[in-house]
C-alpha cells in the first residue's frame, strides 16, 4: 500500500510536471517563436490571415531594419549610456555597501531602508517630474539627464548586491593578513578581492542590462532625439504598428540581455544564493 | 495478532533514504505503560524510527502496529502519537501556551479546558512564568521543556522522546525526569524515549534497545542489558567494561566452568550459556574485581601493576595492566578508599561468573 | 575615535545622497507643482485650484479607480498563483529546478517585449486566432487585442508579476523545516489545519512583501496599458502624461496633482492590501 501510495504520488508529480511544461510553452515558448517568425517575414510577400505560417522567410527585414532604421544609433546610445551609468553606479554603490555589509552603527537599519525608495516610487512619476527639475535647473543633455535618472534608480540594486559580497569577506582572513604584516594592498588582494569579484561583476552585469531596460526614464527624458532601444522598440509598438520590426527589435532586447543575466546569475550563485533580477 | 497489551509493535521495520540504509529489520514490542529507551551512537538511526513510528516517514518494508491495529495507511495526524522533536520544532509564530496547546485546539477542546491543561502541563516543566513569550525569546532548555509539554499536553497512546532532557542542567533534569514518569504512572501512556544518557536509560526504562547502524545489537531488560552485554559494542557502549580475549582450554560441561588462558593468565569462567566458539571475547566490569593482599590464595587471581589511580570520593580508579604485558590495560574500580599508589603490583581477584562470554568468535 | 564613529556615515554619503536627493526634489517638484510653485509658464503662486479641478472631473476619477481596480487583481491573482506552486516546490524533487527556472523566466523578458508578444499571439492574426480557428471553436478571428475589460493588461502583469511573487514567497515557504510541519501533522493538524495555522502565517510577512511590490508597480503601469490596455480608458500614468504635454497652460500643476494622488494610491492602496491580507490570515488562523 504504501509503495502503491508513493507511485500515485509519483505520477501526480509527472502529471504537474508536464502540465508546468505546457505552462511555460504556451506562455513562453510559443510567443518567441512566433516573434522569430515574424522577424523572418519578406517584406514582398506579407504574411496575411488565412497562411498559417509566413509564405516567404528571409533575412531582409533584419537588413532592412539595420541600414534605414534609427536602431543602430539607439544600440549604440543604449550601450554607451549602460556602460557609463553601470561603472558610475559601482563606484557610487562601493563605499556605502561596505558600511552597510562590515560595519554597525547607529541608523543602520533605517539607511537600508532609505535606500530603497526608489523602487517604490512609481516610474513615470520619477521620470515626468525628474524631467521637470532638469528643466528648472537648466540641464538639457539628454544624455546626462538620463545617466544621472539611472544611477540614482539602479544605486539600490548594486548597493544590496554589493553589501552582501562584502558581508561575505571573512575578518578572519583579514586579521590572518594583517597578523602576518601584509600591506593593505596584500590584504585587499588576498581577504577582499576573491570574495568580492564575483559580486562585482554581477552588479556591473545586472546594473547594465537594467540600464538598457529602463524605459520610463530614456523616453521621457530622452524623446524624441535621443533614442535607446526600448523606446524604438516602443515607436514600433504605439500608433503605427509594424510587427516584424517591432519583432525583431524584441528579440535584439531581449536575448543579449537573457544572455548576460545568466552569466550574472553563475557569478552570484558561485558566492551568494540570493539572486537579483531584472524588473521590465 | 498482537496480544491485547501490546501497545505498540514494529516488526521487521526497514527503511532507505535514497541508497543509504537508515533502518533494517527492527522489530520490538511494548506493552502498556511501558517505557522503551533506544540508545545507541549518533547517526544510527534513533531518530528515524522514531519518526517511523509517528508516520512521518514511510517504511520500505515491515509495520508498526498501534494497540493492535496496522499504521501503514494512517497518517501521522491520525495516529495516536505525540514526538517531542530533538529540534524542539516549535511553531515560530504562537506563544508558549499557544504552542502547547496547539494539539488540544486540533482536537477541538473548548478554550477553558485547553486553557487548564495547558497551565497544569506548563507547571509540571516549570513554565508556567513564560507562557506568554514566543520561542525565540526563550533560552535553549526552555524551549525544549515548551516542546516536551506541547507532547505531553495531547495526551497520546504511545509518546515518542527524542532526547528530550538534553538541554537541561541536571537538576531540572531530575525534575523533569520524575514529572515524566509520575505522568507516565497517570496517564499510563507507553513511551519510546531516546537517550544519550546510559544512567538515564538504565534508570528509567522497561526495555532497552541498544542500536548500531540501522541494526538492533541488543534488547533486553536494563539490568540484562548491563549483565550479559551480547557483543564487544554493547558492553562498549553500556556502562565501561573491559573486554579481553579468551581461549577455551577445558570444559566442565557438569558445573558449567571453563577453563580459559587470557591476557591475565589462565582463569576459570562460569557461564550457563556455552561460547559460541573455543576463541572468544569476554567482558568484566571494573567494579567486579577485588583487590586482595598478594600473598592471598584464591581463584582466578591475577598479578597487575597499577599505571594510574584516581581517586573521586566515594570511589577509586585504577588503570592496571597484566606484570610483563604493558599493552593490555584494564580499568577496576573499589568502594571508598584503598591503600594502593600507581607503580605498586596488586592481586585482583574476579568472581568466575563475573566473567562473561560475549557472543563473538575472536576472529 | 571621534572620526571612527564618523566613518561609516560618511562611506554612506556617495551611496545614499545622491537617492535622498533625488528622490526628495522629484517629491518635492511633484508637490509643489500641485500647488502652484515652479510653474514653466506663469507666476508662482500658492494655489489649490489644480486640486480643485482634477478632484472634480469625473474623468480623473474613472481613471483612479481603473489603476486600483488594475493594480489589485494583478497582485491579488499573481500571489494567488504563486503561492501553491511555491509550496509545491518547497522540497526539491527530481525537474524542481527546471520547473523554478521555467517560472523565473519572464523576469528576464522586458515589459515591452512582453507586450508585444502578447499582442502578437492574440492578434487578428495570431496563434491564438488561427488556433481556434483551425480547432472549428469559432468561424472567422475575432478581435481580442485592447479589450475593453482591460484583461489583456491583467494577463500581462500576472504574466510578469507572478514570477516575482513566486520568488519572494518561495524564500520564506522554504524557510519552514520539516519538522515543523512534522510536529504540526503530529498533533492532529491535517494538511488544510497545517496551511491555515502555521504555513500561512508564517510566510505572511512574503505574501504581504509581493502583494505591495506588485500592487505599485501595477497602480504605475504604462508601457501594457499603452500596448494592450482598453482605447477607452486610461491609467494613471498614462493619464498623467496625457495631461502634462496637452494642457498647455497647466498640464504640469495637473499633471502633478495626478503624481500625487497616484504616489498616494500606490502606499495606501498596497499597504490596505498588505493589512488586509493579516487580517484574513490571522482570522483563518484561529
Ligand atoms: N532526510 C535524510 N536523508 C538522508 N539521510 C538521512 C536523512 N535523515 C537522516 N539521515 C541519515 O540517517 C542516519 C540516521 O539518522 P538519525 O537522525 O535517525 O540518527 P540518530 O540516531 O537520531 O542520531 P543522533 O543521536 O545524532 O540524533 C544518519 O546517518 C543520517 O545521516
Ligand atoms: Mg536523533
Amino acid at each position: 500500500m504504501t509503495t502503491l501510495s508513493r507511485s500515485t504520488l509519483f505520477w501526480q508529480r509527472q502529471l504537474l510536471i508536464l502540465l508546468a511544461l505546457a505552462v511555460f510553452f504556451v506562455a513562453l515558448v510559443l510567443p518567441f517563436c512566433m516573434a522569430v517568425l515574424w522577424s523572418l517575414v519578406d517584406p514582398s510577400t506579407p504574411w496575411a490571415y488565412p497562411a498559417v505560417l509566413p509564405p516567404v522567410l528571409s533575412l531582409r527585414r533584419w537588413v532592412e531594419i539595420w541600414t534605414t532604421s534609427a536602431l543602430p544609433q539607439a544600440m549604440y546610445n543604449s550601450y554607451t549610456l549602460a556602460a557609463c551609468v553601470s561603472i558610475l553606479t559601482l563606484l557610487l554603490a562601493m563605499p556605502t555597501a561596505y558600511a552597510f555589509g562590515r560595519m554597525e552603527f547607529p541608523g543602520k537599519a533605517v539607511a537600508q531602508m532609505l535606500t530603497l525608495v526608489p523602487l517604490i516610487l512609481p516610474g513615470f512619476v520619477s521620470a515626468i517630474f525628474f524631467s521637470a527639475l532638469l528643466i528648472e535647473l537648466g540641464l538639457y543633455s539628454r544624455f546626462l539627464g538620463i545617466l544621472i535618472g539611472h544611477t540614482v534608480g539602479l544605486l539600490p540594486y548594486a548597493i544590496r548586491l554589493l553589501s552582501v559580497s562584502f558581508s561575505m569577506v571573512r575578518q578572519d582572513l583579514i586579521d590572518a593578513a594583517r597578523d602576518l604584516g601584509a600591506s593593505r594592498m596584500v590584504v585587499f588582494r588576498t581577504a577582499y578581492l576573491p570574495v568580492l569579484k564575483p559580486g562585482l561583476l554581477a552588479a556591473l552585469i545586472i546594473v547594465f542590462i537594467l540600464s538598457i531596460e529602463e524605459f520610463a526614464i530614456s523616453y521621457i527624458v530622452g524623446a524624441p532625439d535621443f533614442t535607446t532601444v526600448p523606446t524604438i522598440l516602443y515607436s514600433y509598438l504605439g500608433y503605427n504598428f509594424i510587427r516584424p520590426n517591432a519583432a525583431a527589435v524584441s528579440l535584439i532586447l531581449v536575448v543579449p540581455n537573457v544572455l548576460l543575466m545568466l552569466i550574472a546569475e553563475r557569478l552570484l550563485k558561485s558566492a551568494d544564493p540570493a539572486v537579483m533580477t531584472g524588473k521590465g | 495478532m498482537a496480544q491485547a497489551s501490546t501497545a505498540l509493535s514494529v516488526r521487521s521495520a526497514s527503511l532507505r533514504y535514497g541508497t543509504f540504509q537508515a533502518l533494517s529489520e527492527i522489530s520490538f514490542e511494548a506493552s502498556q505503560g511501558q517505557l522503551v529507551t533506544l540508545l545507541g551512537p549518533s547517526g544510527c538511526g534513533k531518530t528515524t524510527l522514531l519518526k517511523a513510528i509517528a508516520g512521518f516517514i514511510p517504511l520500505d518494508g515491515g509495520t508498526v502496529e498501534i494497540k493492535g491495529q496496522d499504521m501503514q495507511d494512517v497518517p501521522p495526524e491520525k495516529r495516536d502519537t505525540a514526538m517531542c522533536f530533538q529540534s524542539y520544532a516549535l511553531f515560530p509564530h504562537l506563544t508558549v501556551a499557544d504552542n502547547i496547546g496547539f494539539g488540544l485546539r486540533q482536537r477541538r477542546l473548548g478554550a477553558q479546558d485547553i486553557a487548564t491543561r495547558v497551565a497544569a502541563v506548563a507547571e509540571q516543566v516549570g513554565l508556567s512564568s513564560q507562557l506568554g513569550k514566543l520561542p525565540g525569546q526563550l533560552s535553549g532548555g526552555q524551549q525544549q521543556r515548551v516542546a516536551l509539554a506541547r507532547a505531553m499536553a495531547v495526551r497520546p497512546g504511545v509518546m515518542l522522546f527524542d532526547e528530550p532532557l538534553s538541554n537541561l542542567d541536571a537538576k531540572l533534569r531530575d525534575h523533569v525526569r520524575m514529572e515524566i514518569r509520575a505522568l507516565q504512572r497517570e496517564h499510563g501512556f507507553t513511551a519510546v524515549y531516546v537517550t544519550h544518557d546510559q544512567a538515564e536509560a538504565l534508570a528509567m526504562s522497561d526495555l532497552v534497545i541498544v542500536m548500531r547502524a540501522g541494526v538492533i545489537e541488543q534488547m533486553g531488560r536494563p539490568e540484562d542489558i548491563y549483565r550479559f552485554p551480547a557483543n564487544r559494542f554493547v558492553a562498549d557502549f553500556i556502562g565501561t567494561a573491559n573486554i579481553m580475549p579468551l581461549r577455551i582450554l577445558d570444559v566442565d560441561r557438569t558445573r558449567g566452568e571453563y577453563k580459559v588462558s587470557s591476557p591475565l593468565g589462565e582463569a576459570v569462567v562460569r557461564s550457563d550459556t556455552p561460547p559460541v566458539s573455543d576463541h572468544i571475547y569476554a567482558c568484566w566490569r571494573p567494579e567486579d574485581a577485588q583487590i586482595t593482599k598478594p600473598t592471598a590464595d584464591a581463584q582466578n587471581r591475577f598479578e597487575v601493576r597499577v599505571t594510574t589511580r584516581t581517586f573521586l570520593g566515594s570511589q577509586c580508579d585504577f588503570s592496571v595492566h597484566p606484570l610483563g604485558d604493558a599493552t593490555n590495560r584494564y580499568r577496576i574500580q573499589t568502594h571508598g578508599f584503598a591503600p594502593v599508589s600507581e607503580g605498586e603490583t596488586i592481586g585482583v581477584v574476579i568472581a568466575p561468573d563475573a566473567i562473561r562470554f560475549l557472543a563473538e568468535a575472536v576472529r | 575615535m571621534k572620526r571612527q564613529r564618523l566613518t561609516p556615515y560618511l562611506l554612506l554619503l556617495p551611496g545614499l545622497f545622491p537617492i535622498v536627493a533625488f528622490m526628495s526634489l522629484v517629491v518635492g517638484m511633484a508637490v509643489s507643482q500641485s500647488i502652484g510653485y515652479f510653474n514653466f509658464a506663469g507666476d508662482d503662486r500658492f494655489s489649490l485650484e489644480f486640486w480643485e479641478g482634477m478632484l472634480s472631473q469625473n474623468q480623473f476619477w474613472r481613471v483612479f479607480w481603473y489603476s486600483a481596480r488594475i493594480a489589485i487583481l494583478s497582485s491579488l491573482i499573481s500571489v494567488m498563483l504563486a503561492y501553491p506552486v511555491a509550496l509545491w516546490l518547497r522540497r526539491p524533487f527530481p525537474g524542481s529546478d527546471l520547473i523554478s527556472a521555467m517560472i523565473k523566466a519572464p523576469l528576464l523578458v522586458h515589459g515591452l517585449v512582453a507586450a508585444f508578444l502578447f499582442v502578437n499571439f492574440i492578434s487578428f492574426q495570431g496563434f491564438l486566432n488561427v488556433a481556434l480557428v483551425k480547432l472549428g471553436l469559432i468561424d472567422r478571428p475575432i478581435r481580442m487585442q485592447n479589450d475593453s475589460y482591460a484583461i489583456g493588461v491583467v494577463i500581462l502583469q500576472v504574466w510578469k508579476n507572478m514570477p516575482l511573487a513566486f520568488l519572494v514567497i518561495t524564500g520564506s515557504v522554504r524557510a519552514i523545516g520539516d519538522d515543523i510541519l512534522d510536529a504540526a501533522r503530529d498533533l492532529g493538524a491535517g494538511s488544510l489545519a497545517r496551511l491555515r495555522r502555521v504555513i500561512l502565517p508564517l510566510t505572511l510577512r512574503a505574501l504581504q512583501a509581493a502583494l505591495i511590490l506588485i500592487f505599485i508597480g501595477a497602480a504605475g503601469d504604462w508601457s501594457f496599458q499603452v500596448v494592450a490596455g482598453p482605447t477607452n480608458i486610461q491609467s494613471m500614468a498614462q493619464f498623467m502624461h496625457r495631461v502634462q504635454s496637452d494642457n498647455a497652460a497647466h498640464g504640469w500643476n495637473e499633471a502633478a496633482v495626478v503624481a500625487v494622488m497616484l504616489m498616494a494610491l500606490s502606499l495606501f492602496g498596497s499597504l490596505t492590501l498588505a493589512g488586509l491580507m493579516q487580517l484574513i490570515v490571522r482570522r483563518m488562523g484561529r
